[in-house]
């Protein structure tokens, strides 16, 4: 039993986006829709405030938040949504009816429709190795089987700039509890009520 | 703080949503007439199976706008219903479907006793089914605009004054003196319903001008709409009213009853179509794409 989390350093994303392909390619999500916007399980935006000369300029990471008390969970009909041991928000894809509720619920723009021609792309892809077989919503899972063989995720394990740090907010001595123990790391928009446990140093 | 207009639900689930209220309304109101009006048997057994058949059609959008149709058999594998408003949706739809045909059975064999409590029950999962409606869109936090108790109430006294319009049509087709009285009644209920419509309306808007930027947005997107303010609020609510109104003072005029009621139902279908679009997500700064 652990307590996942992730601590997203804004400051040290140089905006590579090698997450997102190494994420894609692992996860085998729908890297084919030819955006930096829609089908991702993680997604790095680049945000561009204030006026010129005063123009500052960032990136973003997201991922799923792995919610305490995730809306996505509470509006699934079916209990296809579900929280794991460790505190891991997963879809049971063969109980996903795939209505889009938790699409709606989630507010922080986790989730997306993993279709029926993503499938056949996926197979296109990747052939016998192919991971989705039925059309579902889909989101991150930590790296859920990664983690199972004592790997950390693959967003964090290829991030060049240490901008993704995994680990188990249960142990003390780890450097995510360190950073949110001491109030560096911050979740995003904590007054929904949703306990997120990624948390963000901004 | 990003504000995005969602994408995820439009035409398909507000169909769902009217079709929804509109059958269980029906189904309810109907029940209603034949065992309070004495409207008779058949009325009773027609109304009830219009009703469901209306709720039918209803659902066969929801299926449409699954990811993939074909799974729709898993909507009946309710696990969530501790807590998932689909899942408790599909109890309450199921009831309807379970008590309305047990219902008809019994007014078609006779059996009063059974009838009646069959008829509540049918009545309590008709109504049940119209706020449900608005439950659904209700539970969704981030959506601030649907995430109010106002909802349910808005869509409930809607598919309501839905139903009433539905029954006027029919029972200005009939001749009989019960049919007479019948429509009287659902006439003045459904001015009623409409002067609440108008009201909560009204504190609705009043409360989105009062802020939360999300729901400022989606009022401001309704206001400037006016498939909203001509469509809805004046063809589909103020004109129907004063039609309505002038309909039970002059006795004879049944047929300006019947053109407020496709205005309702005209008006209730954009509703549906117009609050599902107006939804505005709320999310943190950074994460909308
Ligand atoms: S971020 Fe969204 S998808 Fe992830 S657990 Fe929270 S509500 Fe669910
Ligand atoms: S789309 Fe799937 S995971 Fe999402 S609420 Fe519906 S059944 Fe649950």
């Amino acid at each position: 039993m652990a307590r996942y989390g992730m601590v997203m350093n804004v400051h040290a994303c140089l905006g590579c986006r090698a997450c997102m392909a190494a994420c894609s390619q692992w996860n085998q999500t729908p890297f084919w829709a030819e955006d930096f916007k829609g089908k991702w399980r993680t997604r790095v935006t680049e945000i561009e405030e204030g006026k010129f000369p005063e123009v500052k300029r960032y990136f973003f990471p997201t991922i799923c938040m792995h919610c305490e008390n995730p809306p996505c969970a509470s509006v699934c009909p079916t209990e296809a949504t579900y929280i794991n041991k460790d505190g891991i928000v997963l879809i049971d894809y063969d109980l996903c009816l795939g209505c889009g509720y938790c699409i709606e619920a989630c507010p922080y723009d986790a989730r997306y429709e993993y279709e029926l021609e993503d499938l056949k792309k996926d197979e296109f892809y990747f052939g016998e190795d192919a991971r989705h077989h039925q059309a579902h919503v889909d989101k991150c899972t930590f790296c859920v089987d990664r983690l199972e063989e004592g790997i950390e995720p693959s967003c964090s394990a290829t991030c060049v700039g240490h901008a993704r740090i995994f680990g188990d907010l249960d142990d003390p001595n780890s450097e995510v509890a360190k950073l949110v123990n001491t109030g560096k790391a911050k979740p995003l928009g904590p007054y929904m009520g949703t306990k997120p446990k990624v948390y963000y140093i901004k | 703080m990003d504000l995005v207009q969602q994408q995820i639900w439009g035409w398909n689930i507000a169909t769902y949503l009217f079709f929804g209220g509109l059958g269980g309304a029906t189904l309810a109101l109907g029940i209603l007439g034949e065992l309070r009006f004495k409207m008779g048997k058949w009325f009773g057994i027609l109304t009830s199976l219009l009703g469901l058949a209306i709720l039918s059609f209803g659902l066969i959008w929801l299926v449409i706008d699954l990811i993939n149709p074909m799974r729709f058999l898993l909507a009946f594998w309710i696990a969530g219903f501790g807590h998932s408003w689909i899942a408790r949706g599909m109890v309450v739809i199921n009831g309807a479907y379970i008590f309305g045909v047990l219902y008809a059975i019994a007014a078609f064999l006779e059996k009063d006793t059974f009838k009646k409590w069959m008829g509540y029950i049918a009545m309590f999962c008709g109504f049940g089914v119209t706020t449900y409606t608005g439950l659904l869109l209700n539970a969704n936090v981030a959506i601030p605009f649907w995430h109010t108790p106002a909802l349910p109430i808005l869509f409930t006294v809607s598919a309501l004054s839905t139903g009433c319009a539905l029954l006027m049509l029919i029972l200005a087709a009939m001749k009989s003196h019960e049919a007479e009285h019948f429509f009287h009644f659902v006439e003045g209920f459904d001015i009623l319903l409409i002067s609440l419509e108008l009201l909560v309306i009204f504190a609705y808007l009043d409360f989105a001008r009062l802020g939360n930027a999300a729901v400022m947005k989606s009022a401001h997107m309704l206001m400037a709409n006016p498939l909203f303010t001509i469509g809805f609020v004046v063809l589909g609510l103020i004109t129907p009213l004063i039609l309505e109104a002038f309909a039970s003072v002059k006795h004879s005029a049944k047929s300006l009853a019947g053109v407020a009621s496709v205005l309702v139902l005209i008006g209730g279908f954009l509703l549906r179509y117009l609050i599902v679009w107006s939804g505005v997500f709320q999310y943190p700064h950074g994460i909308a794409s």
